[in-house]
């Protein structure tokens, strides 16, 4: 069972405190909590921290610090989930989460906890429950516009751009304006895949997964029927086939508790009566065989004069993508020797830029199109002490300290593994009303995309 | 209007505006200063003084104006209980309110104030509620039974509340069970030996059918449970399988810790068992996709189970590649499971990518990955000869930190393959220059010395005498010019050694090095078994049995994993059967008595001390009543026995099992009278891979300090042999050739002992101020040195006490009778040749003496209160 719940800022503020059991030291254990936190030394993890006969189990989520107290041996999976689902939920009602939203939404927030929480058992976290109980209306900063375009990207998704649908649209309070009935018929479904790939220095993919989610949130009233139609060829498992072609395939896949899957099996149907607010529909995922080329292909080449610390990497990069399809804020980020000064560089097109931060070398591609391909000459010296007598030929082995390459990009309407949605459906038709917006997106994002040099 | 203002205002007048705003007539701003109050009450500013004025709003039917009311009353209720009778009339009518949500919260927020007037009111609505007909007001009530039982237990036992709760356990509504058994097992949790959680066949199949809900309490019950045969084992996994892909982790690992523990009782041929093993794999790996938190959780988990079965997961190595963007607590969990299954398979795989880890710019990191280099080697004999290579690649990077780690691990593969690398030494020496850090230094002199030694007698003789030579300074060096204790202790113990018994010494120094093994990084057996039982807990996060971290009565069960029984086996018996707690008593008695022959035996001169020997009784007591607990208790907790005398199926646990309890003496006998401090434990069995090593010191008059001690876990070949009482800064090696009946005996060569200097043996003979002396050093002290302590529940007179601390070595200097009281004026020398001043006020017929202590050094008094207390209470 937990003893406390507390939010801190960043900076750890304490926004929220809840003490369930009233026997544990009071509100200085948020004050602990932070000081523990920011003394730990490097190779301990923060994550579970044991203090004086007190557990902390936190999670990190938009900046904030969300923390669980428990003086027993409870399972720490069900806090960080329960954590996580607090972070959704919090979103939810107070459209979304953040020191701003929360502090704004203090009495709502108790509330909430109070329901969800008593005698530090859990009760219930299900935004639809939580709904008969929960009296105060959020307090939003601005009114949201559909049109509000400046600030584009996806929920939930920390990515900056995706250029398809109006985001801040989805991120308001579910529960916000009970009169106002006809800006809520709106569906937003995201196909989100995280891509992480591993090469080896000698060109060889080493590793490579893919982690899918299908995320729908939902202004709909809830229980209205919906039916979310996948790529037939969609098959699970490596033994499964179907259709004629490669098929669409994926190792393993878990679906929500409320998804129906009657129509699965013989037409990649789900069916489902979502609840309003944000639900991960399908989580899935791909190891080792994509149906497709990697969408990035690295060619470097490094050559290094120890004796003189001059160090010149010449960058050649590749999209393998299918023409008509691009890559959005793909930016490179190598590692340089230690106390590298100069740059100078060489780039095969203007809106490219490259700069030294923090000791690496960045090089920001805003746009890459599918099947091209760049290059970038960059020099620098690399001072510090003197190797050992050289040899005065430039060698190609590379210095201490350089490399790997990771790559950061997204690929808006593209899906690694193939996964497509092929239709979204509702029953639902509103009384008087235009028919409900949908919003079907789909983008692929990297998460560890790593080229060794 | 929004809350973020509210946290502005920080002024006096506040308190006053907000009264004023509680009082107004309009609902809406009252409603607004309600929640003002609750913003500031996060700032953490004390806000109790509108208390009455909150109570007056309370009395509205607005709901939402209700509910904020409820959230201050919650919050100050426990530290305002006064105040909370105030309410006490509005919460008795909002129970019995027509809208169950004020229902409800009125019986929530009942539960939370700890006044006893209170709780009387509360009894009869929450009767009422426990049977209301909404599930939502029943699911409260539950839990509100909980919280009243914290505050008047013996209230919830006789008005009947625990049969409600019973009868909610068959509840239609899960969230209401749910509620019901979370209440009752946090009241049994507080009756040890009540009969509560009754978990017979017929209530595990109760729960059994609700599994459909996914309760993880509900699989960790099951767990608890032992299955009679395998059978049924096989019913209960087939059972909990399809919840390994439920989308909520814990649910997941809670299956997985069924699993595991019925791996166990399963036939290992079985094509059942083969197929659990692989349906184990999947999940897992899912569980890698979740946030960085709680993939370090699973991380942990995976760790436990891939040294427990590294089938599970030998293909999934993969998984485990370090992600660039993993936080450095994933990363390097991820090598520690990447290094437990690597294999001759894989070991090629596995060292490229630990070679390019140690270039990486963490350092820890980069240290965990040389580290883990030089772990392969030693784990992988086939890959030695390509983890030394690599090793010495890394050396050639003359990256500092890395170099120094290498040469540490280095020394660890010269011990397992010993003779087999020596040509590296000369690299090694280049880098002589750079080592800093006292690890690498270490080893460094290590590598060098074992290879002299090595050759030594190839050596000329210049050679052999520089050597000889430089021993010599170094025992000087280490005895005279040092000011660690420690280190000058060993020299002297060395030089002592190999003055007095050359032979002895010879065999001490260059005894059999034992090979280093790759278990010494794993988790001791019993100590796994135990963790797997925890798996999805804090402990196996943690890597600690729950009772290292979690105090109370969980702290004396231990779980272990069951024994296969075969399919005939009948019984629904629990884990630690009755049976085997019978068998064990028997053996207890006989060993207790060779213990007091051998003593006996070993006695030189005087009697044994009487002490001693009552503690031992004590002790056989202990494993009486242990015994009995635990035939007592187990139908409470069906796995669980008590920690220290687990009778237990596993040969792991046997090995540090009562069998094994021996006691050895040394004892040549002590004046009787002096006080013995009870043993305490200087090694504990976690920390030593199951050797405990336990022990005292015994004063005897004139002569010095004996130390007794005793080790539980292995067996010695021939008793411990310090014949002579240890004075003060003496130091003995003793070596003892130990037995064990695992071959384990490797785990134990390292084994350096420091032992805590007890403060009484510390005080010295001699410690006997002249009067007048004592006057004046009594008056310089400073009065700020002075500290008061209370002796308490001592019965002695004001003799006797002078009696019993002359023979510990503190001296009465005078005794004075000022108003009936006795005034003893006491001095004490500590080794250190710091001096105690004391006095010491006895009244006849009050058991509670204060001691006023002076001293020059006042940070030693707390020790010495703490002496002093326990040499008068004995």
């Amino acid at each position: 069972m937990i003893s406390q719940f507390f939010i801190l800022s960043s900076k750890g503020d304490p926004l929220i405190y809840k003490d369930f059991r009233g026997d544990s030291g009071g509100r200085d254990v948020a004050e602990l909590f932070y000081r523990k936190l920011t003394g730990l030394p490097g190779d301990e993890s923060p994550v579970v921290m044991h203090h004086d006969g007190r557990h902390f189990i936190h999670i990190r989520h938009s900046s904030l610090y969300l923390v669980v107290t428990t003086s027993e041996n409870v399972s720490p999976f069900s806090l960080l989930e329960l954590l996580s689902r607090l972070a959704t939920l919090l979103g939810d009602y107070c459209g979304s989460l953040g020191e701003g939203t929360i502090s704004r939404n203090v009495a709502l927030v108790y509330e909430l906890l109070d329901e969800v929480l008593d005698y530090g058992y859990v009760q219930t976290t299900s935004t639809e429950m939580l709904r008969n109980f929960i009296q105060t209306e959020a307090v939003v900063s601005k009114p949201f516009s559909l049109f509000d375009l400046s600030s584009v990207g996806l929920f939930g998704a920390e990515t900056q751009q995706s250029k398809v649908a109006p985001s801040s649209a989805a991120s308001r309070p579910v529960l916000s304006s009970r009169s106002d009935q006809s800006q809520k018929n709106e569906v937003f479904l995201d196909v989100v895949e995280r891509l992480s790939v591993l090469i080896a220095s000698n060109g060889s993919l080493l590793k490579v997964d893919v982690q899918g989610e299908i995320r729908l949130k939902s202004f709909l009233p809830s229980g209205s029927e919906m039916r979310i139609g996948l790529t037939e060829e969609f098959c699970v498992g490596k033994s499964e086939l179907r259709g004629y072609g490669p098929g669409i395939r994926v190792d393993e896949v878990s679906f929500h508790s409320s998804v129906n899957l009657d129509e699965f099996e013989s037409h990649r149907i789900l069916r489902l009566q979502p609840p309003q607010g944000e639900l991960t529909v399908m989580r899935y995922q791909l190891s080792d065989d994509l149906p497709s080329p990697l969408p990035f292909r690295l060619f470097p080449s490094v050559q290094w004069d120890r004796g003189s610390g001059r160090l010149q990497v010449y960058l050649k990069l590749r999209c393998d993508l299918p023409s008509k399809s691009q890559a959005l804020n793909v930016r490179l980020h190598l590692p340089l020797p230690r106390g590298v000064v100069s740059l100078s560089q060489e780039l095969s097109s203007p809106e490219q830029k490259a700069e030294l931060a923090d000791g690496a070398l960045r090089w920001d591609l805003p746009q890459v199109q599918g099947g091209s391909q760049l290059s970038g000459l960059f020099q620098m010296d690399v001072p510090g002490p003197p190797g050992p007598p050289s040899h005065g030929l430039s060698t190609s082995a590379s210095p201490l300290g350089l490399g790997p390459a990771s790559l950061s990009f997204e690929l808006p309407r593209h899906t690694c593994s193939g996964l497509q949605v092929r239709f979204l459906r509702l029953a639902f038709r509103p009384c008087g009303n235009a028919n409900p917006h949908k919003w079907v997106r789909h983008l692929s994002h990297s998460d560890a995309y790593v080229i060794r040099i | 209007m929004t809350d973020s203002k509210y946290f502005t205002t920080n002024k006096k007048a506040e308190i006053f505006e907000l009264k004023a705003e509680l009082n107004n007539e309009k609902k809406e701003k009252r409603k607004e200063a309600v929640k003002k109050v609750i913003a500031v009450i996060t700032v953490g500013k004390d806000v109790s003084s509108v208390f009455p004025d909150i109570v007056n709003c309370m009395q509205t039917d607005n709901l939402k104006l209700k509910k904020l009311v409820y959230l201050y009353l919650m919050n100050y209720a426990k530290s305002q209980p006064d105040m909370a009778i105030i309410a006490v009339n509005s919460f008795v009518k909002d129970c019995e309110d027509p809208n169950l949500l004020i229902q409800a919260l009125a019986v929530r927020t009942m539960g939370c104030i700890w006044v006893d007037k209170i709780t009387e009111y509360l009894s009869e609505p929450l009767l009422k509620c426990l049977e209301d007909e909404h599930p939502y007001v029943r699911k409260t009530a539950a839990v509100c039974v909980a919280k009243l039982h914290d505050i008047n237990a013996q209230m919830v036992e006789d008005q009947g509340f625990l049969d409600y709760l019973w009868g909610l356990i068959a509840d239609s509504n899960p969230m209401v069970v749910a509620n019901a058994v979370a209440a009752l097992s946090e009241i049994s949790e507080s009756h040890p030996n009540s009969n509560l959680l009754n978990l017979n066949t017929q209530n595990i199949n109760k729960l059994r059918t609700a599994l459909n809900k996914g309760q993880i309490f509900m699989l960790d019950c099951l767990s608890n449970y032992n299955p009679k045969n395998d059978r049924k084992a096989q019913s209960i996994c087939e059972r909990v399988t399809p919840q390994l892909s439920h989308a909520n982790s814990a649910v997941v690992l809670s299956v997985v810790k069924v699993l595991m523990k019925f791996l166990e009782l399963l036939p290992k041929d079985s094509d059942y068992y083969n197929m659990l093993l692989k349906k184990l794999a999947p999940p897992l790996v899912t569980l890698m996709s979740g946030e960085s938190e709680v993939q370090y959780a699973s991380l942990r988990n995976i760790n436990l189970i891939v040294q427990k079965r590294p089938e599970i997961l030998k293909q999934e190595i993969k998984v485990f590649f370090v992600k660039y963007n993993d936080p450095i607590y994933v990363k390097l969990e991820k090598l520690d499971i990447r290094i437990h299954l690597a294999s001759q398979a894989n070991i090629a795989q596995v060292l490229a990518e630990l070679k390019e880890y140690a270039t990486e710019v963490n350092v820890d990191f980069v240290r965990k990955a040389v580290w883990a280099t030089g772990r392969c080697a030693i784990k992988v004999e086939q890959s030695a000869e390509h983890c030394v290579s690599t090793l010495l690649d890394l050396i050639k990077t003359k990256v500092n930190y890395v170099v120094q780690e290498v040469i540490a691990v280095i020394r660890d593969i010269f011990r397992k393959y010993s003779n087999k690398y020596e040509s590296i030494i000369a690299t090694l020496c280049e880098n002589l220059d750079s080592l800093d850090e006292p690890d690498a230094r270490s080893a460094m002199i290590w590598i060098l010395l074992e290879s002299f030694l090595e050759g030594f007698h190839d050596e000329n003789t210049q050679e052999q005498l520089t050597l000889l030579t430089l021993v010599q300074q170094m025992l000087t060096l280490a005895t005279q010019d040092s000011d660690n204790p420690d280190l000058r202790e060993r020299g002297y113990t060395y030089w002592a050694l190999l003055s007095a018994d050359p032979v002895t010494a010879k065999e001490v120094v260059l005894s059999e090095k034992p090979l280093i093994s790759q278990e010494t990084e794993l988790i001791e057996p019993t100590a796994l078994e135990e963790l797997i039982c925890h798996i999805g807990s804090l402990a196996s996060v943690y890597h600690k049995p729950s009772n290292a971290f979690v105090e109370g009565s969980h702290g004396i069960h231990r779980k272990h994993l069951p024994i296969h029984h075969g399919s005939t086996d009948a019984g629904d018996s629990p884990v630690g059967t009755t049976t085997a707690t019978n068998l064990e008593q028997p053996q207890v008695i006989p060993s207790q008595g060779d213990l007091l022959g051998s003593l006996l035996n070993l006695d030189l001169s005087l009697p044994i001390n009487v002490p001693q020997v009552s503690s031992m009784q004590m002790g056989a007591v202990d494993l009486l009543g242990g015994g009995l607990d635990s035939l007592v208790g187990q139908s409470f907790i069906p796995s669980s026995v008590p920690a220290t005398f687990a009778p237990s199926p596993t040969p792991a646990v046997v090995r540090s099992g009562l069998n094994d309890l021996f006691e050895l003496s040394t004892g040549i006998g002590m004046a009787p009278g002096g006080y013995v401090a009870p043993k305490a434990v200087w090694l504990p069995a976690v920390k030593a891979k199951g050797l405990e090593i336990s022990g005292t010191f015994t004063h005897r008059q004139g002569v010095g300090w004996i130390l007794e001690s005793s080790l539980t876990g292995v067996i010695p070949s021939t008793p411990l042999a310090i014949h002579t009482p240890l004075m003060p800064n003496q130091s003995i090696d003793v070596s003892l050739s130990l037995n064990t009946l695992g071959g384990c005996e490797k785990q134990y060569r390292c084994l350096l002992l420091q032992l805590p200097q007890p403060t009484q043996c510390a005080f010295v003979e001699g410690g006997k101020m002249e009067h007048q002396v004592f006057l004046a050093t009594w008056k310089n002290i400073p009065n700020e040195n002075e500290l008061q302590f209370q002796i308490k529940e001592c019965h002695l007179n004001a003799d006797t006490v002078s009696s019993e601390l002359q023979n510990n070595n503190v001296y009465t200097i005078a005794k004075r009778n000022v108003e009936g009281r006795d005034i003893l004026y006491q001095s004490l020398k500590l080794t250190n040749g710091i001096w105690i001043l004391a006095e010491l006020r006895v009244q006849p017929g009050n058991p509670n003496y204060t001691l006023s202590r002076k001293c020059r050094a006042p940070e030693v008094s707390q020790y010495i209160y703490q002496v002093h207390n326990s040499i008068l209470k004995n």
